[in-house]
């Protein structure tokens, strides 16, 4: 079953292209199902298609190298929760009060692949509710693209604005990466 | 600093009488216009306030607080321990034979009381027995063994074979006790420190001929703490000789060495306001060295007891420098570090080496260079006003300001910049790790700012008195 254009209009990458548009998107997208803990995109792995959730709650993480008791382990740490609002979760989601968790109508995860051939994931996705959701392949969107320019523009700002908001991130972490370093060397 | 023209520059320049008359009359309306501030005449009652607030914060339920401390005397004091089961002992083992042989003892009792001592009206009743069997317990326990009460059935002197096997261990138990606790004492010179008054204390690592001064000016400014305790390996006589005399110093002496841990937890340092470590002549001959690595070593083990605690070291050998910063001393002291400063102003600007050597060595009482508390209620003032104030009100000369800087705060210095989940990570694997995540509160001076220089409550006035 495809997705209304409504649905598609939705999510935040989508939200200033016109209706019709939204419409074409939703012609080359399946909605699927699938169960709480299943995982949808892994780190490291490369791909192709954007995930398009439409209800329900994913936790992003991250693989992470820290020091236990017994040495040096690598530990899966959740970065954040994206939630749907429109409509909410089916089951009650994951409430625990250190990961933040963001709410949109509904969202997009893997938007780089829109624009990169392979591009690689940078985090693990899982459900942690009952998720409906769908995919859309990068060689789809662009033959969308090419029979329509007017689309890409407003989706590659958006793609584009994700993108130096996380350089931006990465610029942050690395000064505190060093500051921290240079003070546990002085220490 | 101020960074106005030098003074000399303006020598040469002629100052007529109307100039001088309008200097004045500014500085006089700068002293009228500070007197009208309200919260001036509101400081008296302010500083009375906060004293009485802290004082009150300070008391507690006396109840509780009695019975913590019983129960602190109990736990610490083996003594008290094994004397308080004996007790037990014997009131059990009284109250069972009462029971057991009470018509014995009751007999007993008529018999060699005689009607002169009774609780009961006209004859014993079972509180003349109890005390009757309390009396022959204690002859029991104590090993004296009058013979004038004895058990009478098997039943009974089964129970007081029991008793006396008991009694056999807690006598020796109780007498190792007393003995251990007297070995104690004459080992470590222990008189035990009352912790209550530590709280905020000087404690004193190390001996040298420096100690007596710096007592002496301790001595003599009120403000300052008025409990010490010196830790150092000293002939006890020579300590005495020396701390003999100071009126307003409380000063403990624990003759032990300040490198260990548990001798710097024996001087409270975790609850000390300043912790000074001195070069060490305990025991040396007058032309050996002291040994500084014990400075070094003494402060990690300082910061290791308490972060918050101001280390203070003195050393010789600047080498020991580089190492006493990463040990996190707060204030590192070298002597002859100003020597050529001295000697140079000599040439320079004679009578500022006087000048400095009697502003230093002032130990006349509330006298020369002090650090004194800005009133909360002046925080946010301008320097000439705070300069007014003291000047106006106490006739002291403000010269300037002991700022206390918070060190830096890496969690601070991160702010929100970046992921919070690499932010989180940082802290934990830094915490993990047992890296502080912000270094020492320092103390930095600011001598004779602009007029307009702001207060905040981190300073404190540097006066001359």
């Amino acid at each position: 079953m495809n997705p209304t254009p409504e649905q598609i209009q939705k999510i935040n990458h989508f939200s200033k292209v016109h209706i019709d548009m939204c419409a074409k998107i939703a012609s080359v997208v399946d909605i699927e199902e699938c169960e709480p803990k299943e995982q949808l995109l892994t780190e490291g792995d490369t791909g192709d298609t954007m995930v398009l959730v439409f209800q329900g709650q994913v936790e992003v993480s991250k693989n992470m190298m820290v020091k236990t008791a017994s040495g040096f382990a690598t530990s899966r740490k959740p970065i954040i929760r994206l939630e749907t609002t429109d409509p909410r979760p089916a089951a009650d989601p994951e409430t625990e009060p250190t990961v933040f968790v963001v709410e949109a109508p509904a969202f997009g995860i893997g938007e780089f692949s829109l624009v990169l051939d392979n591009a690689i994931r940078t985090a693990h996705v899982n459900a942690t509710t009952p998720l409906k959701y769908g995919i859309l392949s990068l060689e789809d969107f662009t033959n969308i693209v090419k029979d329509n320019p007017e689309i890409g523009g407003s989706v590659y700002f958006e793609v584009a604005k994700s993108a130096v908001n996380n350089l931006a991130t990465a610029s942050g972490d690395i000064s505190n990466l060093t500051q921290a370093f240079f003070f546990a060397l002085t220490r | 600093m101020n960074t106005e023209a030098p003074f000399d520059q303006d020598l040469d320049k002629e100052v007529t009488s109307t100039e001088l008359d309008e200097v004045l009359d500014a500085n006089k309306d700068l002293y009228n216009q500070l007197n009208q501030i309200p919260e001036i005449e509101a400081i008296e009652a302010i500083s009375i306030e906060e004293d009485i607030a802290s004082e009150s914060e300070k008391e507690s339920n006396p109840l509780s607080e009695f019975f913590s401390r019983v129960q602190g005397f109990y736990n610490d004091n083996e003594l008290v321990r094994y004397a308080s089961w004996a007790l037990v002992l014997i009131l059990l083992s009284t109250t069972a034979l009462t029971i057991l042989e009470y018509d014995m003892f009751y007999n007993d009792v008529i018999a060699d009381v005689d009607g002169s001592f009774t609780f009961g009206n006209t004859e014993p009743n079972w509180l003349d027995t109890f005390f009757h069997t309390f009396w022959w317990s204690i002859v029991t326990f104590t090993t004296v063994g009058y013979g004038d009460v004895s058990p009478v059935t098997h039943l009974g002197k089964f129970l007081t074979i029991i008793i006396m096997l008991l009694n056999f261990g807690v006598v020796t138990l109780l007498g190792g006790a007393v003995a251990s606790v007297l070995v104690a004492q004459r080992l470590t010179g222990d008189d035990t420190l009352d912790e209550n008054k530590f709280e905020g204390h000087l404690v004193i690592a190390g001996w040298n001929k420096t100690v007596p001064s710096i007592l002496n000016l301790i001595d003599s400014n009120k403000d300052s703490t008025s409990v010490i305790i010196l830790v150092n390996e000293t002939d006890k006589d020579i300590i005495q000789r020396a701390i003999a005399g100071y009126e307003r110093l409380d000063i403990t002496h624990i003759p032990e060495n300040f490198t260990n841990e548990s001798v710097l937890r024996k001087a409270f340092l975790d609850k000390a306001g300043t912790f000074m470590i001195l070069p060490d002549n305990s025991g040396l001959l007058p032309h050996e060295d002291p040994d500084e690595d014990k400075t070094v070593l003494t402060c990690l083990t300082a910061k290791s007891i308490s972060e918050a605690c101001n280390v203070i070291a003195h050393v010789l050998d600047v080498e020991n420098v580089s190492h006493l910063q990463r040990a996190n001393a707060n204030e590192i002291v070298i002597p002859d570090e100003h020597v050529p400063h001295l000697l140079a102003k000599h040439v320079t600007d004679p009578g500022v080496p006087q000048f400095f050597d009697d502003l230093i060595l002032q130990e006349e009482e509330d006298k020369g260079l002090q650090e004194v508390r800005i009133p909360k209620t002046l925080s946010g003032q301008t320097h000439n006003k705070i300069s007014a104030f003291y000047k106006f009100k106490y006739g002291w000369l403000l010269v300037g300001y002991a700022i206390r800087k918070a060190g830096f705060s890496l969690d601070e210095q991160m702010g929100e910049s970046g992921s919070p989940l690499i932010r989180n990570m940082i802290k934990e694997q830094l915490d993990g790790a047992g890296i502080n995540l912000t270094s020492d509160e320092h103390v930095i001076v600011e001598i004779n700012p602009a007029d307009d220089y702001k207060i905040d409550e981190k300073h404190s006035a540097l006066v001359l008195r």
